[in-house]
């Protein structure tokens, strides 16, 4: 016979939670009791500004994007000097000028949310629509870029420095477009949520370009 | 001054410092290393105010990591082909 006391187990959780609270105090971690005694806020998943969803999103742009670009900066091993004269033929100026007419249009959007939240909804419209105008801005940059390498004949299988750089900012210039969309849904909603998680995916099309922009036309 | 327009002037500030190196006809490490330390500044201060992540210190800490992994990669190729 064991003769122990039905209590036992529960002692010895009680024995076991009070061992790691008095090992985490030496070591000033939070004891599992002081873990459990968090708040909402104070977890780390939910200290996240807006939605967890556009993180993921974000997360994974920047994933393919850096994929994108470590990949352009491989190929560009095999032939360094094909790669120089290609991205030669591409609009510097204009590519320097879009980053700052993108960092313009997030300042915006990022007032606009500010205005949102003041449940000022005529100010967070008249903040939207010039980050629209800037979005298309940008597009018309990068749409005359690549009107002038197609009168060059340059195309995507000229030199595959251009399949890349097609490719890469093509797939920005979508998202940019995209962006325009969302801005412009979110503006018409103006509710707050809204308008946060619409800002969000602008600043991540920003965030994406001030990696891509060095990569493809500066190195 | 909002933090989000402190954000603004900073990154034209930064941008401007990038167009600078580009602009000077600087080649290998002396170009590559600061244009690249540049972007991962801007990227920094667009997370941090415009994404808001300064109420995160730890997600933003999370993310600079990768970012730095990320820029470090890029550097490494891009200074392989000098």
């Amino acid at each position: 016979m064991t003769g122990a006391s039905p209590d036992a187990p529960r002692q010895l959780r009680a024995s076991s939670l009070a061992t790691r609270e008095e090992k985490s105090k030496t070591h000033d971690e939070p004891s599992p009791r002081e873990e459990k005694s968090k708040t909402y806020d104070e977890q780390p998943r939910n200290q996240l500004p807006g939605e967890l969803l556009m993180w993921v999103l974000i997360l994974s742009e920047i994933a393919v994007f850096g994929a994108g670009l470590i990949a352009f900066l491989a190929v560009r091993l095999t032939d360094p000097a094909g790669f120089a004269e290609a991205q030669s033929h591409l609009h510097r100026t204009g590519a320097a000028a879009n980053t700052l007419v993108l960092v313009t249009s997030g300042w915006l959007a990022a007032l606009a949310v500010k205005a949102a939240e003041a449940g000022q909804l005529r100010r967070l419209r008249l903040l939207l629509a010039p980050a629209i105008l800037l979005g298309a801005v940008f597009l018309i940059l990068k749409g005359s870029e690549y009107a002038d390498l197609f009168a060059q004949g340059i195309g995507t299988e000229t030199h595959a420095f251009y399949t890349f750089s097609f490719l890469l900012t093509g797939f920005h210039a979508a998202h940019v477009l995209a962006g325009m969309v969302l801005l412009a849904l979110v503006g018409w909603l103006g509710t707050p949520k809204a308008v946060e998680t619409g800002a969000a995916f602008w600043h991540m099309v920003d965030l994406v370009w001030v990696l891509l922009f060095p990569v493809v036309y500066l190195l | 001054m909002t933090r989000a327009t402190k954000a603004w002037a900073l990154l034209i500030a930064l941008s401007a410092a990038s167009t600078a190196f580009a602009a000077s006809g600087f080649t290998g490490a002396a170009l590559v290393v600061p244009v690249l330390a540049l972007s991962g500044l801007k990227a920094h201060v667009i997370l941090r105010d415009y994404l808001g992540l300064s109420v995160a210190p730890g997600w933003l800490r999370g993310f600079d990591l990768g970012l730095a992994l990320l820029i470090v990669t890029f550097g490494t190729l891009a200074l392989a082909a000098y």
